[in-house]
């Protein structure tokens, strides 16, 4: 080899590094959803306070519908609050967060609501009917529903604050249109 | 070392790199083996390629027969639908309702035959395990007896 | 306040691993000692306070502190005082915990050892010891903190991985770890040869055992990992070709390599830019290793991303790699050969060969793990290649590898002669080939099976004859025949250790091949009283019984041996069902035998114990894998004692 070609030894690396690097682009929780766009499939659960919950009687509000579990550790420990502010903040201007809690024990998801103090309205999804009717791979996975019913988004992972605000709020603006 | 010397090891060398290619290649041709989900595996289904299926067990689908050993059950992405058939006892993680990565062919018959069934632990989105080094508690593995 | 105390120690060490990093670098260039000794104190409360740190995380797991998150997340009340000890290194963040008092500990030997010994090399060492623990510190106190608190404070913990409840948890971690951070001494001695110029061979002979170390502790990482997978996962199996298990077996592949080339640059002045990319190529290897079962990157069913920590990982990679290459550029013209290969047909070649075959087996594995993602940047196509990619490549390579097992220690240096390979190879490749022809007789059908065990007879015959001639010649100076092979292999305690190690490589090869070509098994429902059948063994069902452990329920099926193996014997393969878990747990019943090993799985089964559904195996030869990795043991022990042939 050529002294002055020793130089370019290092580039041998940057095709690996790159590669692995392309890796990270990659989201394998990425599981493209082929719903997107297509209505939601109509659910009516009873909720943890014995309330029943009908996706049908929220047509005309944007519903963020989002499944966990209590052993969902950490990303829905760490969405949890966000969630809650979020509906806090949006509750007013016709948005609706659903938790559907799914392949759980009851008094621990009993215990995560309390602990979070949750306040929206959340049920169980005893025979896991409704995240198959999602095609839910696994928790926590969070739907956007524009006020005709139909799937417009989906989040794989959690939910941040900035997450949440830009869905809900161009399906809101969608809306007024 | 002589010229002839040299031009023995670089042909020598030369040989075992065109040996490690087409092992290479070969492997890689004969062992590739293709995800998809319910909805690609339909839109063009290629009987005898090694796919895996990637998707969820549909609720009130699966039948199980202990006498027979025989698990049927359906692998469905929300839209699309796709019946398998295998030999073998559900494995642990296995469940209506979870997801489940299935390895194996599509039929003539129109049914997928799986040899192995991965099913998917919903805490995938979990932090990983990462002292594991086998196969990890995500996926549990189950051998198609007929193999 | 205790959580607090050991995430204020870890940042003490970050500050004091990058000032004693710093302080090295200046006081080597400046030529100031004493910045050297402030640099190896700092080294030395850093592995003080990374142990406090262990302490503290252990102090929480036996007094289930829940208000650690990583304690709630990987104990419960119910976890028995053992397990609750193996789950501080249970997860991500505790076995990085682990890997960093590891390093921190083989700083403080590397510092013992070789501040007198290696004056020159020494402070870069030090720099490059102290900037890796840096980097796993930043881990620990950035994204992956493990003394972070959990608020809501919960009654109880989830509960360690039901899986990692297993005694090979608490051997089969701290192995593999010692062997990837052992690494990183060797590495550390080739950074400093570069960075001084002093790239002759001192570095290599000075490092000699720590690669030996690393290279062992790595082997017992591997096996240990085998039987764990074996014996817990019950898939039946002891290796899967799964991406977590390839990153441990790619720096074992090169490290190895290293092993061999290194004897060539002590002996014959050759290789020594190879011997130096060797070293870079296995620790970043290593790395990968990590940043591959911790980023989940690659292992899309695996285990999933925690983003932050794998562009950490990846960074650190690049960093290591450019600077290595870099260095390598620098230094390149002191890098040539002053040996040279005389031969195409000498034990030069046949280790130059052995190395090209580790390497290139090292990259067919690196290629299948990240094909995955390959196919998909380059085609965007979701393609993955299985275990039989990995096995069609790799038992070729493997086989010419046990050929040379048995050619390089025995073809003479520089040249060989038709009559040195006459008088040594004769012999052993007539024994091969009688072997083959015996083992055909015997029925064995597979070709692969007879060419792999007439190899291993081919090899096993070199040695032995290597052994024989040279007991031999001590006999003739009047020794009895035991003492002279007892004198032969302490004196030549490296080259006879080498070579139990190459036996014990034998046996495991004799083992794998046993268990791929004969194994068999049968999935089937069995009625109560009933039989299940197979190749000659019989197994009666007698019932199930449930019963309650302190952290689960078990439900445990009975089969009694009727017919084949010990008869009488009983085997219990149950399902675990824990609280915390979704699903239930298989646990697998065996019974080990040198032939054959009975494997039970209960699948399914009937609520009132009428049926159950179990997979039985029938495994050949499994064991001698594990009996392989004790001669493994043996023959590195050996090879490690102080030399004595200098004083002979």
């Amino acid at each position: 080899m050529k002294t002055r070609w020793r130089w370019l030894l290092p580039l041998a690396a940057v095709p690996v590094l790159a590669l692995l690097a392309y890796g990270f682009r990659l989201n394998p929780r990425d599981v493209p959803s082929p719903l997107i766009g297509r209505p939601a499939a109509a659910f009516t659960l009873t909720g943890f306070d014995g309330a029943p919950i009908a996706l049908e009687a929220l047509r005309g509000k944007v519903v963020v519908v989002n499944f966990w579990a209590s052993w969902c550790y950490p990303a829905c420990y760490e969405e949890a609050p966000v969630l809650e502010q979020g509906w806090r903040a949006y509750r007013d201007r016709d948005v609706v967060v659903l938790g559907v809690d799914i392949q759980d024990r009851d008094e621990a998801a009993r215990k995560f609501i309390r602990d979070f103090a949750l306040t929206f309205p959340n049920a169980p999804d005893p025979d896991g009917k409704v995240s198959v009717d999602f095609g839910v791979y696994g928790v926590p996975e969070t739907f956007f529903l524009d006020r005709d019913g139909r799937i417009r988004a989906k989040h794989v992972g959690a939910v941040t604050a900035e997450v949440f605000r830009t869905h809900v709020d161009a399906l809101l603006a969608d809306g007024t249109r | 070392m002589s010229r002839r010397g040299r031009l023995k090891l670089l042909a020598g060398g030369a040989v075992i790199a065109l040996a490690l290619g087409w092992l290479i290649y070969e492997g890689v041709s004969q062992s590739a083996v293709y995800f998809v989900t319910p909805s690609e595996l339909v839109a063009a289904p290629v009987p005898g390629k090694a796919y895996r299926l990637g998707g969820l067990v549909a609720a009130g689908s699966v039948r199980w027969e202990p006498q027979t050993v025989q698990l049927t059950f359906d692998v469905t992405d929300g839209k699309t639908t796709v019946p398998v058939q295998h030999r073998g006892t559900p494995p642990d993680l296995f469940g209506e309702g979870r997801g489940a990565v299935v390895e194996g062919q599509w039929t003539t018959d129109g049914y997928f035959r799986a040899t192995l069934i991965m099913a998917k632990h919903s805490e995938e989105y979990e932090a990983p395990h990462p002292t594991r080094e086998g196969p990890g508690p995500g996926m549990t593995k189950t051998l198609d007896t007929q193999r | 306040m205790i959580p607090e105390i050991g995430t204020a120690a870890l940042l003490v060490a970050l500050a004091l691993a990058v000032w004693g990093a710093l302080a090295a670098a200046l006081g080597a260039r400046r030529g100031r000692t004493a910045l050297l000794v402030s640099a190896e104190h700092a080294a030395l409360a850093v592995f003080a306070l990374l142990t406090a740190a262990l302490g503290l995380l252990a102090h929480a797991f036996l007094t289930f502190d829940f208000s650690v998150r990583y304690v709630a997340f990987n104990t419960n009340l119910g976890t028995p005082f053992y397990y609750r000890l193996t789950a501080v290194w249970g997860a991500l963040e505790g076995s990085l915990v682990l890997w960093a008092w590891m390093l921190g500990l083989y700083t403080v030997i590397a510092i013992a050892r070789h501040r007198a010994s290696a004056r020159e090399l020494y402070p870069w060492v030090l720099v490059v010891m102290l900037g890796v623990v840096a980097f796993f510190l930043v881990i620990m106190t950035g994204p992956a903190p493990v003394f972070a608190r959990l608020s809501p404070v919960p009654a109880d913990g989830r509960g360690l991985n039901p899986l990692l409840e297993d005694s090979g948890m608490i051997t089969h971690p701290v192995a593999l770890y010692l062997g990837f951070t052992g690494f990183t001494v060797p590495f550390a001695f080739a950074i400093a040869a570069l960075v001084t110029g002093r790239t002759g061979d001192f570095w290599i002979t000075t490092t000699r055992r720590w690669t030996i170390v690393a290279w062992y502790f790595l082997s017992l990482g591997l096996l240990i990992g085998g039987w764990w997978s074996y014996h817990v996962l019950g898939w039946g199996g002891y290796w899967a070709w799964d991406p977590v298990e390839n990153a441990a077996f790619m720096p074992w592949l090169t490290g190895t390599a290293l092993l061999h080339s290194v004897m060539i640059q002590e002996r014959r002045r050759m290789l020594r830019l190879w011997n130096l990319s060797l070293v870079v190529l296995t620790f970043a290897l290593t790395l990968f290793g990590t940043f591959l079962t911790r980023s989940g990157v690659i292992a899309s069913v695996h285990a999933f991303t925690q983003g932050a920590i794998g562009v950490f990982f990846l960074t650190f990679l690049a960093v290591v790699v450019l600077t290595s290459l870099v260095l390598l550029a620098w230094r390149w013209e002191t890098l040539g050969a002053q040996g040279e290969l005389d031969a195409v047909i000498s034990r030069e070649s046949a280790f130059l060969l052995n190395n090209v075959l580790l390497v290139a087996a090292a990259f067919t594995v690196f290629f299948g793990t990240v094909f995955p993602l390959l196919s998909e940047a380059v085609r965007g196509v979701k393609v993955s290649v299985g275990a039989p990619f990995f096995n069609q490549v790799n038992v070729p390579v493997f086989l010419s590898l046990i050929f040379l097992m048995g050619v390089g220690p025995l073809i003479a240096w520089r040249r060989a002669s038709l009559e040195n390979l006459r008088r040594n190879f004769l012999g052993p490749v007539l024994l091969g080939i009688a072997a083959a022809a015996v083992f055909r007789l015997l029925g064995v059908g597979s070709a692969l099976a007879v060419l792999t065990l007439a190899l291993t007879v081919f090899v096993a015959g070199t040695i032995g004859l290597d052994v024989v001639r040279a007991t031999r010649a001590r006999l003739r100076l009047g020794e009895g025949p035991l003492r002279a092979l007892g004198r032969l292999v302490v004196r030549h305690n490296r080259r006879y250790g080498g070579f139990v190690v190459h036996l014990g490589i034998l046996v495991i090869a004799v083992g794998i091949t046993g268990s791929q070509a004969w194994s068999v098994q049968t999935e089937t429902t069995v009625n109560r009283g009933e039989h299940a059948e197979l190749a000659g063994y019989r197994l009666r069902f007698e019932g199930l019984s449930e019963s309650q452990e302190s952290n689960h329920v078990k439900v445990t099926g009975r089969f009694t041996v009727v017919e084949g193996g010990p008869v009488g014997a009983v085997l219990l393969p149950a399902k675990k069902f824990y609280p915390q878990e979704q699903s239930p747990i298989a646990y697998v019943d065996y019974l080990l035998g040198l032939k054959d090993d009975l494997y039970l799985v209960l699948g399914d089964f009937a609520r009132d114990g009428s049926h159950a559904t179990i997979r039985f195996q029938v495994n050949r030869m499994v064991s001698w894998i594990w009996i392989g990795g004790v001669v493994l043991t043996l023959g590195t022990v050996l090879a490690l004692l102080p030399e004595r042939r200098r004083a002979a």
